[in-house]
């Protein structure tokens, strides 16, 4: 490990041989009394006013010792650290905070001066309340904390900080509540923060992997939200935060499924009408993943599931199609997907005009054509929008979705019955730091199913989740 | 290490081979695969004895295809013939092609001749078949089946639908037709009174209706224009071992409704001959028990509580505006309804049948009892009738 | 290991056991006693009780069937009699799953299917028999509320084509009572498969009988639907087969809606997957237990039994009365033996500090 060696020269050459970038520069200048200072630093994140208001400017008149303890007196910056190491210093110009160096010198100092690029906060697009906060998160990381800490004003609220990826060096912010947290959890997930090799981590999403028991698992194991009063109140329950420097989306740990069933709307509303509406999301992705697949099922083994009129309809729509059922309605679905994934992608204006050639053009002329039936584009077209009432699972549950659709046009209603019973013994044997995936229904939990899909009063919710294994469960007196 | 690296790769291997069949099967599926294109959806079957066993007709239903735009339901009618219903049904799949599929059969109707014989002979097929609902309605039909099934409702598109339709819970309500399922009548046959009824289906020509409809006929008469056709279903045929032993009228049938206590919204004629007088029924309680304690006795009773609906005459206004019925007026009725009940009770004495289930009534009560009276019911029972008819107070 | 919950081994008793006693056991009961199949069904269940009521209590003693009969015998006719318990097992598994299969080809498909259609029904066994019985407390609690569903569903869409005076009169079915026990025997395997969660049941104070009754309220379940089925179809109750899809389709809302009870019935069928492979589960967990149970040696197991299962299937296609016959004729005894006599000698095995 190389330190600073008292020659301003050697030790400006050594930190300009350890950033050769073009944009790492370095400032040489003196004070009226002859000292001689450099200033390394990266130029595009660096605030170089502040760097001349709050270090050059007072260091002109400098004219005492090479004490950094005395140097950084006469420095106007709040933010001053020390160090001797060149590995440090350099992630430190790399992080935007200039080093200053200066003959003599013992240690150098480092000044937190960076330049923060950030959009404003806004509400995120993927998680929109019609009653609540409207703040999201956005990519940096001191002003997500800083959301954070203006909604928990505890002492109890520890934020620890490290970085994580070898290149990229992100701020990773470990958020819990001490006491209320459970302490193994908030251990197993540092250790595993800590385990992590990874060259960059560009966003939260990389550490979800990491982070998981079952990386290649269909179902997620780590909750997500870009909205802090959602992650304050998880955090608040006795789960784990962890806020990402350049991501919005922050992430919660241990997961339970039933989170994604519920919305922050729902605390802000009545609880009959959060019942309602938990009930209606509920049903709309049982819905979603199942009625393709029963559709499929019914049209080639069961017949039964139609009522008679129905089937004769059904059967009227699809005597001329070319395809049988099931691959029809696979055939609807992929172009539904297509459609879905392209809208997403392309820029607004043509997202317009792809939503119009979707609906219209292909459905229309595929009907008219006797490509596909009616009922199969109704079907797929319920579905779609089902799936949507749960926009936290769209990933698991399209493939779901698909994957019961083959089951059913291949083997029928008994496939779809095996599928089900296969993708709860999966979900049941599922957990995630101690705590089990399909909680509070299995295990069963009485108290704590009062806020899973039915939803008590805020009054009767004075315990905090038994499922979270925190020791300090009153949350409410 | 490299042994164990497999191992370890086994499960994600067997998923990707478990999927790999999974979408081999999707795409050429074929578990006894008979889709709805492929299938001939029964709505109705009916029956008749042949000379050398049995022929039957299937109503068959016929997708409209996309463009429909008056809706309803076409259907063609196919007549198959074999020794048995078996046989006729296979011969149906070898006549279209398509796989008969009976899970959707409403109706079966026996013909008349069919009905003379232990119609268990032909429903045999029906009982045995796992993908035959035993919820279907059966009964006898005037003449040939044949003829009915293929026949051109003037209500319905189909003949089956029609016909259906008379056996509604609101039909029942009525008093005017005891319907019954083919697991209700299986269920009296193979029960210790071995008796059941159903209803007769009796055919007639619609004043003024010629043409065909929508029904596109492919049996006997081709594209032929047909009369349309009215059905009604208010008599009941009695059975007795499975055989039909004897009619009811249809004030018959309605007594029998009303002795089962299931009419709430029928009407009843009071007639006096001069005077006829119609009753809407508000309430029915029915009562059948059977007294074996010294000579068997059955106790048939029947209460009403009626308002007056109409009058076959010119009534004062006075009159109208009341829905009270005369004193006189109900003793009337009250006479009508024991007549009517008499008259049903002989037909089953006469002819053997336990339509009121005594003998199973009396089983569950008393194994010994029933050992002692099961030849004597119905036929040594005397019948005691009680009628009591109230009007609105 | 996470050990089974009180609460989760209620559910299994009361709800989980139960479901497959619902298919082809009412019509071979109806055929034996007729009207009073009640009767072998109570006394069945009675007797069953109380051997669940011994296998709970020496479930207190905290450990495995395995390390009980090695605590008490010694290991090698502790393997000996694990060995034969498997066996047996196997044995047992033969009737639900040709029982199984039946009953899918005739309810999920309306033209009889190939033979293939229930192959997969193997694929999805393998996966759950590669794990212990006893791990699987947590499906429990999900199952448990989806048979209570499923059967009070298909209960209430019955009742109003019920009957009950179908049932007099007491004793109509003479010997029949009797005749009929050996048929139950074939499905009451409760008490034997009860042995293999020994050692995996967190036991609370008063689990015993509290598990005996939440037993008996399954089979107050399982009399009420044998009542209900006896009183819709009554002398033609013989005849029904696939009791549990066959009660509640004379729902008057049917005829409009469609075959709403297929919802219940489909998931009571989502319950008896589990409860099929049971007896297989409970097989492969017998003959593991004293090997110690090593992941690729159980999924190896699993799939070679399931492999021996499916192609009895095939075998056996069309053999279901003989099959029946044969289990439930002479040999009945060994279900005697297996199921009611030999679990509550499990009470007098030593535990661990017990030994001499």
């Amino acid at each position: 490990m190389k330190y600073v060696t008292e020659s301003l020269k050697r030790d400006t050459e050594t930190l300009k041989k350890l950033l050769p970038a073009e944009d790492i520069l370095t400032f040489e200048f003196k004070s009226e009394k002859n000292v001689s200072f450099t200033v390394v630093y990266a130029d595009p994140i660096t605030d170089k006013e502040l760097l001349g208001e709050q270090v050059i400017r007072p260091l002109l008149h400098y004219g005492g010792g090479t004490d950094a303890e005395e140097i950084a007196k006469s420095l106007t910056s709040p933010e001053l650290r020390k160090s001797r190491e060149f590995k440090k210093l350099s992630e430190e110009v790399l992080a935007g905070n200039p080093v200053l160096l200066w003959e003599g010198m013992k240690e150098a100092i480092i000044v937190g001066t960076k330049k923060v690029f950030v959009r404003a906060i806004s509400e995120p697009s993927t998680d929109v309340a019609v009653k609540g906060p409207r703040e999201g998160f956005i990519e940096d990381v001191k002003i997500n904390t800083s959301l954070v800490r203006r909604r928990l004003k505890t002492a109890e609220l520890k934020i620890e900080t490290m970085e994580i990826g070898r290149r990229s060096q992100t701020v990773v912010a470990l958020c819990y509540l001490e006491g209320t947290s459970v302490k193994e959890t908030v251990e197993e997930v540092k250790k595993k923060l800590q385990e992590i090799d990874i060259d960059i981590v560009p966003d939260s999403s990389y550490l979800t992997h990491f982070l998981s028991s079952r990386p290649y698992s269909l179902v997620k194991q780590v909750g997500t939200t870009e909205k802090p009063d959602i992650f304050c109140a998880k955090i608040a329950e006795g789960r784990v935060g962890l806020l990402v420097d350049g991501s919005p989306i922050a992430l919660t740990l241990p997961y339970l499924l039933i989170e994604d069933f519920q919305s922050s709307e729902d605390y802000f509303v009545p609880s009959y009408r959060a019942t309602f509406t938990r009930i209606l999301r509920l049903l709309s992705l049982i819905v979603a993943i199942y009625l393709p697949a029963f559709y499929v099922s019914a049209q080639l083994f069961k017949l039964q599931l139609f009522p008679i009129r129905l089937l004769l309809t059904i059967a009227g729509s699809i005597r001329d199609i070319p395809f049988s059922p099931s691959l029809e309605m696979l055939l609807v679905l992929f172009v539904l997907e297509v459609l879905n994934e392209a809208s997403i992608r392309m820029p607004k204006y043509v997202g317009m005009a792809l939503s119009v050639v979707g609906a219209l053009v292909l459905g229309e002329t595929a009907v008219s054509a006797g490509f596909v039936s009616t009922p199969a584009i109704i079907i797929i077209a319920f579905s779609g929008i089902g799936l949507y009432a749960v926009p936290n699972l769209i990933e698991q549950t399209s493939v779901l979705r698909l994957m019961m659709l083959l089951v059913a046009g291949s083997v029928g209603t008994y496939g779809i019955i095996l599928a089900s019973a296969f993708v709860l013994l999966y979900l049941v044997t599922t957990e995630n730091y101690g705590a089990p995936l399909v909680a509070p229904f299995s295990p069963m939990i009485g108290r704590d199913l009062r806020d899973s899909v039915v939803k008590y009063d805020l009054g009767s919710l004075e315990l905090r989740p038994e499922t979270l294994g925190s020791k300090n469960r009153r949350r409410m007196k | 290490m490299n042994a164990r690296k497999f191992i370890k790769t086994i499960p994600m291997k067997l998923y990707l081979l478990l999927f790999a069949v999974i979408v081999f099967a999707f795409f050429s599926n074929d578990f006894g695969l008979v889709d709805v294109q492929k299938t001939a959806i029964i709505l109705a079957a009916g029956i008749d004895k042949t000379e050398e066993g049995y022929a039957v007709s299937a109503q068959i239903a016929v997708p409209k295809g996309s463009d429909r735009t008056t809706g309803g339901t076409s259907s063609v009618e196919i007549r198959a013939d074999g020794k048995t219903v078996s046989d006729c049904i296979t011969m149906l799949y070898s006549k279209t092609g398509w796989v008969p599929k009976l899970v959707f059969c409403n109706l079966l109707l026996l013909g008349e001749e069919t009905a003379k014989e232990d119609v268990f002979g032909s429903l045999d097929y029906f009982l045995r078949n796992e993908y035959m609902p035993d919820s279907c309605y059966l009964a006898v039909c005037e003449g040939k089946a044949e003829e009915t099934i293929s026949s051109q409702s003037a209500i319905d598109d189909a003949s089956s639908l029609a016909i259906t339709k008379l056996f509604s819970d609101a039909a029942v309500k009525a008093g005017k037709v005891m319907p019954n399922t083919l697991k209700d009548f299986s269920r009296s046959y193979y029960g210790v009174s071995k008796s059941g009824y159903l209803p007769f289906l009796r055919m007639h020509d619609q004043e003024g209706g010629q043409e065909a409809g929508g029904n596109e006929s492919a049996g006997g008469s081709g594209g032929q224009e047909k009369t349309q056709k009215i059905y009604t279903a208010d008599e009941t045929a009695l059975f007795q071992e499975g055989k039909m032993v004897g009619l009811l009228g249809a004030n018959e049938t309605t007594a029998f409704s009303l002795l089962k206590g299931e009419v709430f919204a029928g009407t009843f004629n009071a007639d006096d001959g001069e005077k006829p007088v119609t009753l809407a029924i508000l309430e029915n309680g029915g009562g059948i028990s059977l007294d074996t304690g010294g000579a068997p006795k059955v106790k048939l009773s029947v209460s009403l509580t009626v308002r007056l609906c109409c009058r076959g005459a010119t009534a004062p206004i006075d009159d109208v505006s009341t829905d009270k019925v005369p004193e006189e007026t109900l003793r009337i009725a009250e006479e009508t309804l024991k007549s009517d009940i008499r008259s049903l009770w002989d037909k089953c004495q006469s002819a053997g049948c336990d339509l009121f289930e005594l003998k199973r009534d009396l089983y569950r009560a008393s194994p010994k009892k029933f050992a002692e009276l099961k030849d004597a019911v119905p036929n040594a029972v005397e019948a005691e009738i009680e009628t009591k008819v109230q009007t609105k107070s | 290991m996470k050990k089974i919950s009180p609460r989760q081994l209620y559910f299994f008793l009361a709800c989980i056991m139960p479901a497959g006693k619902l298919v082809i056991l009412p019509s071979l009961l109806a055929q034996q006693a007729k009207n009073d199949l009640l009767l072998p069904a109570l006394i069945g269940y009675l007797v069953q009780a109380g051997v669940v009521f011994c296998v709970l209590l020496a479930a207190k003693k905290g450990e495995s069937l395995f390390s009980l009969l090695r605590n008490t015998f010694g290991k090698v006719a502790a393997i000996a009699v694990m060995s034969v318990l498997s066996l047996f097992f196997f044995y047992a598994a033969l009737l639900p799953l040709l029982e199984q299969r039946l009953f899918v080809q005739s309810t999920f498909y309306d033209t009889l299917p190939s033979l293939a259609a229930f192959a997969p029904y193997f694929v999805f066994s393998v996966y759950l028999c590669a794990k212990p019985l006893g791990s699987q407390g947590r499906v429990w609690d999900i199952l448990g509320p989806i048979a209570i569903a499923g059967l009070a569903g298909i209960l209430v869409l019955s009742v109003g084509e019920t009957d009950l005076g179908a049932l007099l009169p007491l004793g109509g079915g003479g010997m029949g009572t009797f005749k009929a026990l050996p048929v139950l025997s074939g499905w009451l395997f409760d008490g034997a498969v009860l042995l293999m969660l020994l050692g995996r049941i967190d036991y609370k104070k008063g689990t015993a009988w509290k598990g005996t009754l939440w037993y008996l309220a399954g089979a107050l379940g399982v009399l009420l639907f044998l009542a209900v089925f006896y009183g819709v179809f009554g002398d033609v109750a013989v005849n029904q087969p696939f009791a549990i899809a066959k009660t509640s389709k004379y729902f008057s809302g049917i005829t409009v809606l469609g075959r709403i009870d297929y919802i219940f019935i489909y998931a009571l069928s989502l319950v008896m997957a589990f409860w099929c492979a049971m007896p297989l589960q409970a097989g492969i967990d017998c003959f593991l237990q004293p090997f110690g149970r090593e992941r690729h040696l159980a999924t190896i197991l699993s799939v070679a039994v399931n492999a021996v299962f499916l192609a009895l299937m095939y075998f056996l296609d069309n053999r279901f009365g003989e099959v029946l016959h044969f289990v439930t004729g002479a040999p009945f005894w060994i279900f005697v033996v297996f199921c009611t006599v030999l679990p509550p000698l499990s009470l007098l095995l030593r535990r661990d500090h017990e030994r001499s």
